[in-house]
């Protein structure tokens, strides 16, 4: 297989899983993701990062806030290799790795995605990955991840030691 | 339950009862409620219509009063709050504060369910039982993560930072076996092995099926008066001392800040100084086992052991009647009956040992304090109840 770049038609799910239907509060992080954007919702009062999105902040209860763009990059907090398929569709697809993934610059903020592009017998707690994006259609373009070849210092995190019991907040 | 009561007052439970159990194929779900909560009468020694509140939840909107309306009752308290499979904890402490203060004298607590028989006999990989997450969980399922899967995730956090092994989770599948084999409604009764759990398929890596509970039908109820009202009736009271909840999240895994603590952390401290009772005290417990990692976290965050102990405190039999902690005496939502929201079951229980009811095999001698504690949601919610035979 070709290696993946970012968005380049790759699929690793298919059609049949669940869709977002997005609300007044998440619809803009959906429309980041479909121009390829990995984006975090940060209060412009106190700087805490929330996900999933929702109207107010959980910290300093401000009504304020906005998109920070993320550089894709982060470490597998925790993950499951899911073997048995929820789904029919997903027959062809287990066993996968779903994990929480911590982005570089979410503060602590954790994104439920997948391990893609690699055996999941190699994946572990605190590697490295980056976003890969898979198009589910027109209007949907879901982040997922992929083994990073070489960590960047000082990112998101250690391996289990500076995300331990943050609170994510400032 | 509150000292400040009137001892007159003091919340009790004066009947416990469960329903058939756990293959119900031709039984509606009301009528479960109905068995549960006529044989929990019976055994309190009160009748139908003595009864002035009710409390129950379930899985549609205006459950209560759906429930009042099928038993033929006109409750004046009702509630119906629901915080998923620790509500029924959270019930009786909202009817024991409710008796307390003259609110009601009676109040039935029933749970009923036939998941099993609805849903057909499956693997339960989901909330609803083998399908996957929906609504509020979206920022989950879209990437097929499962129920089981969010409890996977936090297995293998509580492994990494603190080195906890299959095999120790295994131990607590063992244990709970162990116990239904003793309680002859339990679904599972054949005896397993560590070699058991770890060999068997893995659902969501690393829990096994074997580190994931049954799928039932079934339900329980209990009653809730004051020790008052319950001097004159058929059995010795059990006493509510002491009861708390809490919660950190709802469904999704990205909201909980910490996947190796619980909600236990914080209703368990709170629950034992109200109780005026502490870890060390507890005779008996009655612990919500969705997955054995449930089981490992609660122990831990209930004070039962330091954090991160929890892998080497239920391993060699730490949770067996000889053990450090005599835990889920009926065998558990492991091995005997979980039809969905089990917190019921963990009552009725703790009610039967402190009056030494229990299965003689699996009896906790003289067992004067239990406690009983319900979990939620993907580790959402946490409901502890510390029930004791005399006040302290």
């Amino acid at each position: 297989m070709a290696p993946a770049s970012a968005g380049t038609g790759e699929r690793f799910f298919p059609d049949e899983m669940p869709s977002p239907a997005a609300n007044a509060e998440t619809a803009g992080w959906w429309e980041a993701c479909l121009s390829h954007r990995l984006v975090v919702q940060r209060c412009t009062g106190c700087a805490t990062t929330r996900h999933p999105p929702g109207p107010v902040c959980p910290a300093c209860s401000s009504l304020s806030c906005e998109w920070s763009e993320l550089p894709g990059t982060g470490i597998v907090y925790t993950f499951s290799i899911v073997r048995q398929a929820f789904l029919p569709a997903l027959a062809g697809t287990v066993p996968y790795v779903v994990a929480a993934i911590e982005p570089d610059g979410g503060r602590g903020v954790r994104f439920v995605s997948n391990v893609v592009d690699c055996d999941p017998e190699e994946v572990e707690i605190g590697m490295a990955v980056e976003v890969v994006w898979e198009d589910m259609g027109p209007e949907l373009s879901v982040p997922r991840f992929r083994p990073r070849p070489a960590p960047v210092d000082g990112g998101g995190g250690g391996d289990d030691g500076g995300d331990d019991g943050g609170q994510g907040g400032p | 339950m509150s000292p400040r009561s009137a001892p007159g007052r003091r919340a009790v439970i004066a009947g416990v009862a469960t329903s058939d159990y756990p293959y119900l194929p031709d039984t509606s779900e009301h009528a479960v409620h109905w068995q549960a909560a006529q044989r929990a009468l019976d055994d309190a020694g009160l009748s139908w219509t003595e009864v002035d509140g009710l409390a129950t939840t379930g899985f549609f909107p205006m459950y209560a009063t759906g429930v009042a309306e099928y038993l033929g009752l006109h409750p004046t308290y009702l509630d119906e709050t629901n915080i998923g499979g620790a509500s029924f904890e959270l019930l009786v402490e909202h009817a024991a504060h409710a008796v307390e203060a003259g609110a009601a004298e009676v109040v039935l607590v029933t749970y009923g369910s036939v998941q099993l028989s609805t849903m057909g006999r499956r693997l339960g990989t989901g909330g609803g039982g083998g399908g996957g997450m929906v609504g509020p969980a979206i920022y989950d399922a879209l990437w097929g993560n499962t129920l089981v899967g969010s409890y996977a995730l936090a297995a293998r956090r509580h492994m990494h930072q603190y080195g906890t092994t299959p095999e120790q989770l295994a131990a607590v599948a063992v244990t709970m076996r162990q116990h239904a084999a003793h309680n002859p409604q339990a679904q599972y009764r054949q005896p397993i092995t560590v070699e058991d759990v770890v060999s068997s398929r893995l659902v969501a890596d690393p829990l096994h099926k074997l580190d994931c509970c049954v799928i039932s039908d079934g339900g329980g109820a209990c009653v809730v008066t004051t020790a008052e009202r319950a001097a004159d009736l058929r059995r010795q009271p059990v006493y509510v001392l002491g009861a708390a909840h809490a919660t950190t999240h709802h469904l999704n895994v990205s909201a909980d800040r910490d996947l190796t603590v619980s909600p236990a952390a914080t209703s368990g401290p709170l629950a034992w100084e109200r109780a005026g009772v502490k870890p060390a005290d507890v005779d008996v417990a009655q612990l919500y086992d969705s997955f054995t990692i449930t089981v490992v976290l609660t122990v831990e965050d209930l004070g039962f052991c330091a954090k991160g102990e929890g892998g080497a405190f239920v391993e060699g039999d730490g949770l067996g009647i000889g053990g450090r902690l005599p835990t889920n005496t009926d065998g558990g939502g492991l091995s005997a009956c979980h039809p969905g929201m089990r917190g019921m079951f963990l009552i009725v229980e703790a009610v039967r040992q402190l009056r030494g009811e229990g299965f003689p095999e699996t009896q906790v001698a003289d067992a004067r304090i239990a406690v009983a504690h319900g979990t939620g949601g993907m580790l959402s919610t946490g409901a502890t109840l510390v029930l004791g035979r005399d006040l302290p």
